[in-house]
């Protein structure tokens, strides 16, 4: 993204570049991030682990009076039905997690072939085919489009995989192809050609890894956006069906009753929150540590 | 993060002329970038056609239910005009395109122009007042935050926009909507009033909401390209030749750096279209973001085709405007 003239880069730095001790400190910051993020990705996923294994209570049947707000007994209280929402909000992390890691692993590995594919193909009617139908998945906003199929597909958490799955690829699609097209003109693809490389032996040790790392690296910053879509269409009534203990589901169910009790919204929106900021304080810390790499 | 995304469309060139391409007039460029957004949009609608016709099974019968006969199945389906040969519908409906038709719905026999014509404007008017919210906050923000200089504010910068980008909008826009709308009882909590000074009282804490989700990715984006042209040769001569004021910030600093913002902020207008969805589903604004989960709630094929077409060519039309704007701001984005 940045327009800093390439050409006058490096002698620049010899008088722009910070002096040492602010060069360490930035890179212990984004170490730093990415420790907490990590922190809080695992603490989430040991507690997702352990409440519902350790919990007196089942997740999905009524083990109390409605509305008991939080208490000894009851940490979190009790929802509209009477369900234990501490139970619930916990045992929606697999789900929640899955899902996501789901809709973000398959459109990553097909986008990741799709764009190598476009990047190394000589046909030419292929490339502007498929190039245009990326850039036309790309015109719609991800929700509409994943609405749209769940429209036909019918509601649930596999439509939502599923629209994600064709909707989404087109995104790391389009990374991955200009990510592949300047990997192409390296010197280390030249030097692996003219040291008599096979194709396969290039393609698979030297442009694969150098693109996947790329779009592996969005693909952490997408598991936000796409936690977010997957609670957000269970919000909207799209994903996850009430019963199911799924975030989204949860605060749209306790949204009408808001005004008598707080606590089956907040906390499964503040474990949402917690999944989001953790996901985000990796990719920081990462798109911080690389950048201090290439500075 | 979605600020990733553009950097497809905005290539950095090299400015020192070595191996670059000849330099664009911006006329040509304009009028290339346009014929591509044409093409793409012409994709748009044979997507929106497409989506439409994958349904598994057949859509007449499945808006009809279980217990319809097979004549009104017949029937719906010469209505919808699915009884012809999948080319000629194709066909029928770009020629229907071109005229301003869109289908008539199947729940109101309301033409789906007349749908469009009712609901986008709210939306219209919802994305108008976001984007004007955020660039007031975004810009003095992202600026105060690089030209102060405070060693321990862009690390809070980060952490805070960090936690930003991962709050849930409608999490948010229920909160707020609580808060304001029934303890404060300062917002509507429904409604909307179509003339214009008016709406903007059913419009702000909608904006509000957008505009928490919206200001962390820009003023993230922004932050990071003052920061690069700060470090450029031409800010250093601009402070030893004295230059100072207005014309120090906004020749030397903001305008070389807004291009990328420019270029992410109609992206994000494209994001934010989408999640309207949610937020016109929450404010109960009679919008066409709620209107498209009714009409999937209904299967409402007709009016989800629609909308679809809608919200993609709005999308196209956003980045060919930002794409547009960003190289008059920056001779140095090459539009492509």
């Amino acid at each position: 993204m940045t327009l800093v003239n390439a050409g006058t880069a490096d002698w620049f730095d010899l008088e722009g570049a910070p002096p040492p001790r602010m060069q360490a400190k930035r890179r212990k910051d984004g170490t730093l991030g990415l420790i907490v993020g990590i922190g809080m990705l695992i603490a989430l996923l040991i507690m997702g682990l352990l409440v519902p294994m350790l919990s007196p209570y089942p997740a999905d049947t009524s083990v109390g009076e409605p509305f008991l707000p939080p208490s000894g007994t009851f940490w979190f209280g009790t929802d509209g039905l009477g369900r234990d929402v501490f139970t619930r909000t916990f045992t929606a992390v697999y789900l929640d997690l899955g899902v996501a890691l789901l809709g973000v692993l398959i459109p990553l590995t097909l986008g990741t072939i799709i764009g190598i594919g476009l990047a190394v193909t000589k046909s030419r009617a292929v490339n502007g085919i498929i190039s245009t139908l990326i850039d036309a998945i790309n015109a719609f906003p991800l929700l509409v489009l994943a609405i749209a199929l769940i429209a036909l597909l019918g509601p649930g958490l596999q439509s939502v995989i599923f629209a994600l799955a064709l909707t989404n690829w087109a995104r790391y699609a389009r990374l991955a192809r200009t990510r592949a097209v300047v990997v192409n003109q390296q010197g280390y693809i030249e030097a692996a050609k003219t040291l008599g490389y096979s194709k396969s032996r290039t393609l698979f040790k030297h442009l694969v890894p150098n693109v996947s790392s790329e779009t592996t690296a969005y693909g952490l910053s997408d598991m936000i956006l796409v936690i977010l879509l997957i609670s957000g269409l269970s919000f909207l009534g799209l994903g996850a069906q009430p019963p199911t203990a799924e975030w989204g589901a949860m605060i749209s169910e306790g949204r009408s009753q808001l005004q008598i009790a707080w606590w089956p919204v907040m906390f499964p929106g503040a474990l949402l929150l917690w999944a989001g900021v953790a996901f985000s304080f990796i990719a920081e810390g990462i798109s911080q540590r690389e950048r201090d790499v290439k500075s | 993060m979605a600020t990733d995304a553009p950097s497809a469309v905005t290539t950095p060139v090299s400015a020192d002329g070595q191996g670059g391409p000849r330099p664009q007039r911006t006329w040509e460029k304009v009028v290339r970038r346009s014929g591509r957004a044409l093409i793409v949009a012409f994709m748009v609608m044979c997507l929106a056609f497409l989506l439409i016709r994958l349904t598994p099974g057949d859509p007449a019968s499945a808006i009809l239910g279980e217990s319809a006969t097979p004549e009104s199945v017949a029937l719906l389906k010469a209505q919808l005009g699915l009884d012809v040969d999948p080319l000629t519908q194709l066909r029928n409906y770009v020629v229907g395109i071109t005229q301003g038709d869109l289908g008539t719905s199947t729940l109101t026999s309301m033409p789906v122009t007349e749908v469009v014509k009712t609901f986008l404007p709210v939306t219209l008017w919802l994305i108008l007042v976001t984007v004007l919210m955020t660039i007031i906050i975004s810009i003095p923000l992202a600026l105060a935050i690089a030209v102060v200089r405070i060693p321990s504010l862009p690390y809070i910068f980060r952490t805070v926009t960090a936690i930003g980008l991962a709050l849930p909008g409608f999490l948010v826009a229920l909160l707020l909507l609580y808060q304001f709308g029934y303890v404060w009882a300062i917002a509507p909590i429904f409604g909307y009033d179509y003339n214009f000074p008016a709406n903007l009282a059913y419009l702000w804490l909608p904006s509000v909401v957008n505009c928490i989700v919206l200001v962390p990715v820009l003023s993230r984006v922004l932050y990071s390209s003052l920061v690069d042209t700060l470090d450029e040769e031409f800010v250093e001569t601009g402070i030893i030749r004295g230059v100072s004021g207005i014309r120090y910030f906004w020749f030397y600093v903001l305008r070389p750096s807004l291009a990328p913002t420019v270029v992410l902020l109609s992206y994000m207008m494209g994001v934010m279209v989408g999640s309207t969805v949610i937020i016109e589903f929450i404010f109960a604004l009679p919008g066409i973001g709620r209107e498209l989960v009714n009409a999937v709630l209904y299967r409402d094929y007709p009016v989800v085709q629609g909308i679809i077409l809608v919200f993609g060519v709005l999308v196209v039309f956003l980045s060919l405007l930002g794409d547009i704007i960003a190289s008059l701001l920056d001779p140095r984005v090459k539009l492509t």
